[in-house]
């Protein structure tokens, strides 16, 4: 198991769409954190022109809306990193390899996600050094920030499950990417459906199946074990999936 | 130790393999041989646990690779057909995932990648990354993977496919090294290789077992004569009458400077009787052989009377 997490994340930081990808990601959040912060100043200087009584927290302007820019940048770029996890192994022949060494399939699939959620966490984690330089400016509220990377964690943790899955359908890694892309997407989507849904049954399941929908009270700083539990259960039923995909040789032929 | 029975293995309506039972006994080479197609892979696949027979079993060292597969898979080395590899990691990488993949203990992973290092001549090349390798490098890195857990019975397929001869003929002295305390398999479609590198040789084709057996008894089982060819000094004309009236020869054709072949009956070997019939003619003797059949001449047979047969 160790082992495999060990080759793993080589192979991620050996590889250079890794860095194509986490240069295009820091970029554009770093877009996000500077337009944040342009529209707080902005609002800052209003507020005051107009004497007006009005919170101008950083939490509402600047932390919220860059997570929110983040996550969905996560939508984008999850699937990049996720594609090549099996669906590689299948086409350079070396699943033959993983497949004929003494190692479950759940240990398989457990290392591959272990890895990838590692190099999620150190990528979100480069996104750091804006709290820090919010926090050199002004005090910040330290609870929203960790919960909201704690719900950004578990929402990447669940994509990343997704396109493990979609990975471990085919060897093409341009098909798997789209698939989860579009797999994550589904999910995506149903939280604006709900809306148009008249309040009933499907509504509410539609609503709670929504990846977004529970993201939110991380956001605002709230820690809700329900939502925390649907994403890991969530990303569970995808790993699960992984794992019935991988046993499929073993009565398919 | 590998027993294997009443395997088969179909790919859709295609039949890939039918009906194999045969054994691989401790500590012993088998070669499998036979033509592009005749199931040489798929059978590996299914002894390495890589996917399950259609019906049959295979038990590797006592167990069986479908019920007790981890345990199966723990006892093989496996070097798959066209060796794949991971390009990106550097050798010694490589082979310490593998080490761990396969279960070694963490203090004992770096001294073993040292001595498969060492046993497969990859010292130069440790600190290289796999993708920059030339083929006959990978390929010894592919049989290192194999050897790393020390595995008591070793699986390669086409182990010297793709290499030139000088690569060839060290990868062989390579297998024979590996060889002595270890159950082979290895399937091949160079006959000299199988030949040489087995003990007993398994012709397969169209998914069936056509003849197994060792070697030199292949060779000898199926010819219906015993060819012999002599070399005298001079007058062959004169020799092969002197040749032809001995008892058992059963036909002689002379050919150009002093070259007689002689065909005689399969079970007796007429050399000495050939050579004292010459030397009291006072014909100078240069050189007797007994040819056997080539395997390939029998590889030959077996697979056109196969599909005769059919």
């Amino acid at each position: 198991m160790r082992s495999l997490f060990v080759k793993e994340l080589r192979l991620y930081f050996t590889a250079p769409i890794f860095y194509a990808v986490a240069c295009v990601f820091l970029i554009i959040a770093g877009i996000f954190f500077s337009n944040a912060m342009i529209r707080e100043s902005m609002f800052a200087s209003q507020i005051a022109q107009y004497q007006m009584n009005m919170p101008v927290g950083l939490t509402e302007i600047v932390i919220q809306p860059l997570f929110d820019g983040i996550s969905l940048l996560m939508l984008f770029l999850v699937p990049l990193f996720s594609m090549r996890l099996l669906a590689e192994e299948k086409a350079s022949g070396t699943i033959e390899l993983l497949f004929t060494y003494p190692l479950t399939d759940i240990t398989l699939v457990a290392a591959k996600y272990l890895a990838g959620l590692t190099v999620l966490v150190i990528l979100i984690a480069c996104t750091g050094a804006y709290m820090g330089i919010l926090a050199f400016l002004s005090p910040i509220d330290w609870g929203v920030v960790i919960s909201s990377y704690t719900g950004l964690v578990l929402l990447a943790g669940s994509f990343l499950a997704v396109g493990l899955f979609a990975s471990s359908l085919t060897k093409n890694q341009i098909i798997a990417a789209s698939a989860s892309f579009g797999l994550i997407l589904i999910f995506w989507a149903m939280g604006g459906l709900s809306e148009h849904l008249s309040s009933g049954l499907t509504s509410k399941v539609i609503t709670e199946l929504a990846l977004l929908t529970h993201l939110s009270s991380f956001l605002k700083g709230i820690l809700v074990l329900k939502d925390a539990a649907y994403y890991v259960f969530f990303s569970l039923f995808f790993l699960a999936l992984t794992v019935s995909v991988l046993e499929s040789r073993r009565w398919r032929g | 130790m590998i027993t294997i029975e009443g395997l088969c293995k179909d790919y859709g309506p295609r039949i890939a393999i039918r009906d194999l039972t045969f054994e691989v006994r401790q500590g012993e080479v088998l070669g499998f041989l036979g033509p592009n197609g005749a199931g040489k892979t798929t059978t590996m696949k299914i002894i390495t646990a890589f996917m399950p027979p259609t019906s049959g079993r295979v038990s590797v060292m006592g167990f069986d690779t479908v019920k007790d597969s981890l345990k199966a898979r723990s006892c093989i080395g496996y070097l798959p057909e066209n060796n794949p590899l991971y390009n990106d990691l550097k050798v010694e990488s490589f082979l310490a995932f593998a080490a761990g993949a396969k279960g070694l203990k963490s203090n004992r992973r770096r001294e073993r990648v040292k001595e498969v290092i060492q046993a497969c001549g990859l010292e130069e090349v440790g600190g290289r990354v796999i993708g920059r390798l030339s083929k006959g490098f990978r390929q010894r890195v592919g049989l290192a993977q194999a050897l790393i857990n020390d595995p008591p019975v070793l699986v390669l397929d086409e182990p010297t496919i793709g290499l030139d001869p000088k690569q060839i003929y060290e990868i062989r002295h390579l297998i024979k090294d590996v060889a002595r305390d270890r159950t082979i398999v290895l399937s091949s479609h160079i006959l000299p290789e199988v030949s040489q590198l087995c003990d007993r040789v398994a012709i397969i084709n169209k998914g069936g077992i056509v003849a197994i057996d060792r070697p030199e008894n292949l060779t000898t089982g199926l010819r219906e004569h015993t060819s012999i060819t002599v070399r005298v000094g001079r007058d062959s004309a004169e020799a092969a009458r002197v040749i032809g009236a001995q008892d058992g020869v059963v036909k002689v054709v002379p050919a150009e400077d002093g070259l007689l072949t002689i065909d005689t009956g399969r079970d007796t070997d007429l050399r000495p009787a050939i050579v004292r019939q010459l030397v009291a003619a006072d014909i100078d003797v240069y050189e007797i052989t007994r040819r056997d059949l080539s395997l390939e001449e029998i590889f030959m047979r077996l697979i056109t009377e196969e599909a005769s047969d059919a």
